[in-house]
């Protein structure tokens, strides 16, 4: 059975007109590393608070169809009970954390759960080194960097182990390098961890080299749901507003020229160099 | 920024600071207590120096020196006010012994503020939550008070960068009546607010992601046990205690005013 399965999910929030899920049905297979993107105000967000039963139960609001994550259906289950199962990791580090070390952020689930001494400790510590900050642990948030701090958020809800972690634009208040360390940290815990992981981006040129399943969202509704490769190729993906990775582009332009380059479409700059490499070798 | 640097909580480590924040509290009601009984400058002054080995022990005699002379202004006040008293009601003299007492009241209230300085100096927020987890204080009124820690310095930054840009609009706050000024600050506090729900809201998004209220039974990552220095300081209360206790009872009648020594 998939991970998280949605079937025609439509939801309103109180007081809105319209809806901000539009009839979204999706399927995500365990350990898979979805990647989301769309243009702003499309609905990325309010998907990602239905993951872990933020929407409906914090946020009210009408609900309508199926989503269950991890076997639970999220409208009989609260969010703390859907805690231990989904991780949520917000857009700004600073709102995120709310202790006075690091370690206390970190343990901060684990405690709400009641988990025994003993246990946490060895649980944050265990989140602590996967995120690379157990050097820092005792330091407080307003010491360290924004990039640390979204570390310190993912860290926070990895002690809880979850199957899945949910991340919603992590990136967008850090500076490039900083966001390529966290994309390497989320990418680590996909692949060695098996955690599935669902992240909403907009900086595809960093990020879509990790994925194979790609959705693009637009007014609520889902665009295109695939092979990253064949929908950032399309003039209807650009179009939307997608940021189409710079290698994509160029690649594209290229070929139109009449260049002989390889059929699979590069998503990251060295794809791109290597077919490049290729091309005048034979030339 | 320097202003916000001071509400911003760093981590030392002294002796002091790793004290149990319990035990230590213990110690600073026992040295209020006894200053209230005492009212006579030498027992007064005694409890006065008795502090200054833990303000060096921590090495926090910068700050001490600085809440101290906060102070100032407040003791000056009220010895002046005490010599007025005394004159007034004595029939318009002054003895020197007058001086004295005034002086005394005046220490006992520097005693006090400097003995809750020496606590809130050496205690760091984070143990202060901790224990105030630790005793049965709901968990709700620790963590709103680690929050707050955690978020003053923010929003006070926040403050400052939304007058910095309303300033470039060209928002004079300085400018005109009291009341005009008070009136210039809206445009500040209108975004401030707003922005401050809008992290509220954020805030208790992540908690409800966090387990936040999962069990009735929380538990903690750290815990607060005595240490030897915890004893130390339990059986320096204890003495404290039993010396003030033994001299209130035998002496206090007969303890030596400063005036007397000098007219030997
Ligand atoms: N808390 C909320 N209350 C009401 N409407 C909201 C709320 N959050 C988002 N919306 C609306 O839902 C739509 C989708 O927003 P959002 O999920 O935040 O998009 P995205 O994350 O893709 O930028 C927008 O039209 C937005 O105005
Ligand atoms: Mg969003």
């Amino acid at each position: 059975m998939a991970i998280i399965e949605i079937k025609n999910l439509t939801y309103t929030y109180p007081g809105a007109t319209k809806p901000s899920i539009n009839d979204v049905s999706l399927k995500v297979e365990k350990g898979e590393f979805v990647l989301i993107t769309g243009p702003s105000g499309c609905g990325k967000t309010t998907l990602c608070r239905c993951f872990n039963g933020l929407v409906p139960h914090f946020y009210q609001g009408e609900l309508k169809g199926e989503i269950s994550v991890a076997g639970l259906e999220t409208l009989k289950h609260h969010t703390h009970e859907m805690a231990r199962h989904v991780g949520l990791v917000f857009q700004n580090p600073e709102n995120q954390l709310f202790a006075l070390s690091i370690e206390k952020d970190v343990a901060f689930g684990l405690e709400n759960l009641g988990v025994s001494q003993a246990e946490m400790r060895q649980k944050v510590d265990w989140a602590l080194h996967q995120t690379g900050i157990y050097d820092i642990r005792e330091r407080s948030p307003h010491e360290i960097s924004g990039g640390q701090q979204q570390r310190v958020a993912i860290a926070s809800v990895l002690a809880m182990q979850p199957e899945v972690i949910v991340l919603d634009e992590p990136t967008s208040f850090l500076d490039p390098l900083s966001a390529e360390k966290i994309f390497e940290v989320i990418y680590e815990l996909n692949r060695k961890q098996g955690i599935t992981v669902i992240l909403v981006e907009h900086r595809l040129d960093l990020t879509a080299k990790y994925t194979d399943h790609l959705i693009v969202m637009d007014e609520g509704k889902i665009f295109f749901e695939g092979d990253p490769r064949d929908i950032l190729n399309s003039e209807q993906t650009r179009l939307i507003g997608v940021g189409i990775p710079k290698a994509t582009l160029l690649y594209q332009m290229l070929k139109k020229d009449g260049l002989n380059l390889n059929k699979t479409t590069p998503l990251a700059s060295e794809e791109l160099a290597d077919q490049l490499l290729e091309a005048l070798k034979k030339w | 920024m320097s202003v916000f640097e001071g509400l911003r909580f760093r981590k030392v480590y002294s002796p002091i600071h790793s004290l149990d924040p319990r035990i230590k509290f213990i110690y600073v009601i026992v040295i209020f207590v006894i200053a209230i009984i005492f009212w006579q400058v030498i027992p007064l002054l005694i409890l006065f120096f008795m502090q200054l080995p833990f303000v060096l022990l921590a090495r926090v005699q910068k700050q001490w020196l600085r809440s101290l002379r906060g102070a100032a202004f407040l003791a000056t006040f009220i010895f002046l006010l005490n010599i007025l008293a005394t004159y007034i009601s004595s029939g318009f003299v002054l003895l020197a012994f007058d001086f004295e007492r005034a002086f005394a009241l005046t220490l006992r209230f520097v005693v006090l503020v400097e003995s809750f300085s020496v606590f809130f100096l050496t205690t760091s927020p984070d143990h202060l939550g901790l224990a105030l987890e630790e005793t049965r204080v709901p968990y709700e009124f620790a963590f709103a008070f680690t929050t707050a820690v955690r978020f003053v310095p923010v929003l006070a930054e926040e403050a400052q960068t939304i007058m910095d840009a309303q300033k470039a609009r060209g928002l004079e706050l300085e400018k005109g009546s009291l009341l005009k000024r008070i009136r210039n600050y809206v445009p500040v506090l209108i975004p401030l607010i707003v922005s401050a729900i809008r992290r509220s809201l954020e805030l208790a998004e992540a908690m409800e992601s966090r387990a936040w209220g999962a069990t009735k039974k929380r538990t903690n990552l750290y815990s607060l046990r005595l240490h030897r220095g915890d004893f130390a300081l339990i059986a320096i209360i204890i003495g404290i205690i039993i010396v003030a206790a033994y001299v209130y009872i035998y002496f206090f009648a007969s303890i030596p005013a400063i005036t007397q020594f000098l007219q030997l």
